[in-house]
């Protein structure tokens, strides 16, 4: 770009206005005077006349620049260009780094931190010896081994006191430049992965409870072909009764196996969000017609309340199996001879779906379990499952959507779930930007609500909903 | 820090009270990590882990000697007076509560091999628990002591009471098993030595804590302190 000089006085273009202005202001001054000594002009007349188009071109010369260049607008292309300052650069950016950095003098004293360093080991303003705040042995021998100019591979250290935590520690000599009776400086790079073990830790959870979950059906699969090889060989009672039970097993194996790849199908496209559009309503309409059989066998009353038609952004499979996985849960759940009510809203602001009044009473607890990032002219329909079952304790409601959990160590018999409905649940319905919430009263019931966002006027790419 | 800071007119003696706290911060590292390593030992049964705690140990007692020396040297040069004389002494009693923690974090490991040759015993997270607190109160006084504040020391001081109390009802627990189980009797004792070990570091903790306080305050810590905030 072109450089433009610093002083705007000296600009070109404002040279002549005011060589221009000057000009002008005499020319006129001096035919005023000329008038005055012909005598058609009288004295105070003319020199009030020569102050006044004195006074507004000095006003003209002096606002020229100003006028021409508005200084005080911080527009980037008028401002002056100059090369960044290495060091202030640098500087500035190691004190907006979110990692811990630190320069390590000889002697092992701190001689640089920067904010996210000071804030990671708790150091004040002061400095001092490393060792007074970063007591970690292998992390000590690095940084000496920096300072005598060796390259040292990273180390990792846990801390047990005060709360579990797994750092690495990157250490790397520092030359000064060019001369080499300066001593050598240690850089200390400090990486918290205590989420990375943690998550590492979480997945060998899921694991051990995914294997624990097949590992009882299957064992008692075993168990009953041992016996029916054996001493019930010949008993057609008995072997009819057996294999009704493997047929519940393998049922359930089969169910936990779905459930799982639906998890993680579900999983792989969480970041997508859906494109087409579902009426909620007859999809709620095709659910119950699906579990009929299973409402009459307990004498569970439906009480549906919807308008006509509510479309909503989704995918109807992924739909159909939030409702069905919701109603499903609800019938398990009520004891027999009580009603289950559903309804679907019209569409409601962000926050009517959200937080309606509460249906339970006063003493109901509400939880959200999933909640999309929205605008407030977005609007929701919902969807809510009542059911008369005994309601949740405020404190499990935050684990209802975490795999295998089952409130209050349900066991997982042949009739029960697999432990991951709630949870294919909740990521469907991130999937779907929408929003996920529980309602329960103790010897009250639950409801579980869903709320999916309607086609608007604008459908923004929406950040990623709560894991 | 605070205490070493003061400024000296010899610099060079500012210097090295600021290296002895150094060092001593140093060796407090080193032997919490034994601490640590030695209890993952055990309850982890991994006694490939031992090998590491035996290596350190050498390093612990080279630096007890280190300490020592500087001390013995700041004395015959510089005749420590007031803070300073405090801090030296009590750099000196420190150093040596510390290099008893590491032979006592030494010996929790090796029960680590003796105890990996029995099935692993119930009573093990009660060793975790107990271990958790000594770590915590280990790494607690270490911190004051590099921060030279006396509220967490007292602190620590005080919570000796819980390490103790958890002592005596895990011993209570393994006898009552021992007594109905004899096959218990052989792991029951390395794990009894254990918590003995854990005990008598958490003790060492709290003389830590009290060396602590009077370096700063120049008054011994005593029951009638004032509790911390």
């Amino acid at each position: 770009m072109q450089m433009r000089p610093d002083r705007t006085d000296d600009q070109p273009s404002i040279r002549i206005r005011r060589r221009d202005t000057a000009a002008v202001a005499a020319l006129g001054s001096f035919v005023l005077l000329l008038f005055w000594m012909f005598g058609e002009l009288g004295f105070v007349e003319t020199v009030v006349a020569i102050t006044t188009i004195a006074a507004l071109s000095t006003f003209y010369y002096l606002t020229v620049s100003t006028t021409l260049n508005p200084a005080p607008r911080p527009d980037r292309a008028a401002m002056p260009y100059a090369q960044p300052n290495g060091e202030v650069s640098a500087q500035r950016m190691l004190e907006g780094l979110p990692i811990p950095v630190l320069l390590i003098g000889p002697g092992g004293r701190i001689e640089m931190a920067n904010p996210a360093a000071r804030e990671f080991l708790g150091l004040g303003s002061a400095t001092g010896h490393l060792s007074a705040v970063l007591r970690q042995p292998q992390v000590l021998e690095a940084v000496s081994a920096a300072l005598r100019g060796n390259a040292v591979d990273p180390v990792e250290y846990s801390l047990m006191a005060p709360v579990e935590s797994h750092v690495r520690a990157y250490v790397a000599p520092l030359a000064a430049a060019g001369d080499a009776t300066i001593p050598w400086r240690a850089m200390l790079v400090l990486s918290d992965e205590t989420s990375i073990k943690r998550a590492d830790r979480m997945r060998a959870d899921f694991l051990a409870n995914a294997s624990h979950e097949l590992r009882t059906p299957l064992a008692s699969l075993a168990g009953f072909i041992e016996t029916l090889r054996g001493h019930a060989r010949d008993d057609a009672e008995a072997r009819e009764r057996f294999l009704n039970i493997m047929f519940d097993q393998t049922e359930r194996m089969q169910r936990l196996i779905n459930d799982l790849l639906s998890l993680s199908r579900v999983e792989m496209d969480e970041h997508v969000a859906p494109s087409g559009e579902a009426d909620l309503v007859s999809l709620v309409e095709d659910v119950t017609a699906f579990l009929r059989p299973q409402l009459q066998e307990k004498a569970i009353d439906l009480v549906v309340d919807m308008p006509d038609e509510a479309r909503a952004v989704g995918d109807r499979d992924q739909l159909t199996e939030v409702v069905l996985n919701l109603v499903e849960n609800a019938i398990k759940y009520s004891p027999d001879g009580s009603a289950i009510r559903i309804s679907v809203s019209e569409p409601l602001s962000r926050d009517e779906a959200e937080r309606p009044r509460m249906t339970l009473g006063e003493t109901a607890s509400r939880l959200t379990l999933a909640a999309p990032s929205s605008e407030p002219s977005d609007r929701y329909i919902a969807v809510r499952v009542q059911d008369g079952g005994k309601g949740i304790e405020r404190r499990n409601l935050p684990r209802l959507s975490e795999r295998f959990y089952r409130v209050d160590g349900q066991k997982s018999g042949p009739k029960e779930g697999t432990g991951l409905g709630l949870a294919i649940v909740k990521h469907i319905v991130n999937r779907h930007r929408g929003g996920f919430t529980v309602e329960s009263a103790l010897g009250e019931g639950s409801v579980f609500s869903v709320f999916l966002p309607v086609r608007g006027r604008t459908q923004k790419a929406v950040g990623e909903a709560a894991p | 820090m605070a205490l070493s800071k003061t400024a000296h007119i010899v610099t060079a003696y500012g210097e090295e009270l600021d290296q002895l706290a150094d060092e001593l911060a140093r060796m407090g590292g080193l032997v919490e990590t034994q601490l640590e390593t030695a209890i993952a030992a055990i309850v982890r049964r991994d006694s490939t882990l031992v090998q590491a705690v035996r290596d350190r140990e050498k390093q612990v007692n080279q630096m007890q000697v280190d300490v020592e020396k500087r001390v013995l040297r700041l004395f015959a040069l510089r005749q420590p007076l007031a803070t300073d004389l405090r801090m030296t002494i009590s750099a000196l009693k420190i150093s040596t509560d510390l290099e008893r923690v590491g032979d006592l974090a030494k010996n929790i490991a090796y029960r680590a091999k003796d105890l990996s040759e029995y099935p692993a015993l119930a009573l093990i997270d009660r060793v975790e628990r107990l271990g958790a607190i000594v770590i915590k109160q280990l790494h607690e006084v270490l911190d004051a002591l590099s921060s030279f504040e006396i509220e967490p020391a007292i602190r620590v001081w005080r919570t000796d009471d819980e390490v103790d109390e958890r002592y005596n009802a895990l011993v209570r627990e393994m006898l009552v098993s021992m007594g109905e189980n004899s096959g218990l009797v052989e792991p029951g004792v390395h794990i009894l030595f254990v918590a003995k070990n854990l005990e008598r570091i958490g003790d060492h903790a709290t003389n830590i804590a009290e060396a602590l306080h009077f370096m700063v305050t120049a008054t011994p810590l005593e029951a009638d302190s004032p509790p911390p905030a």
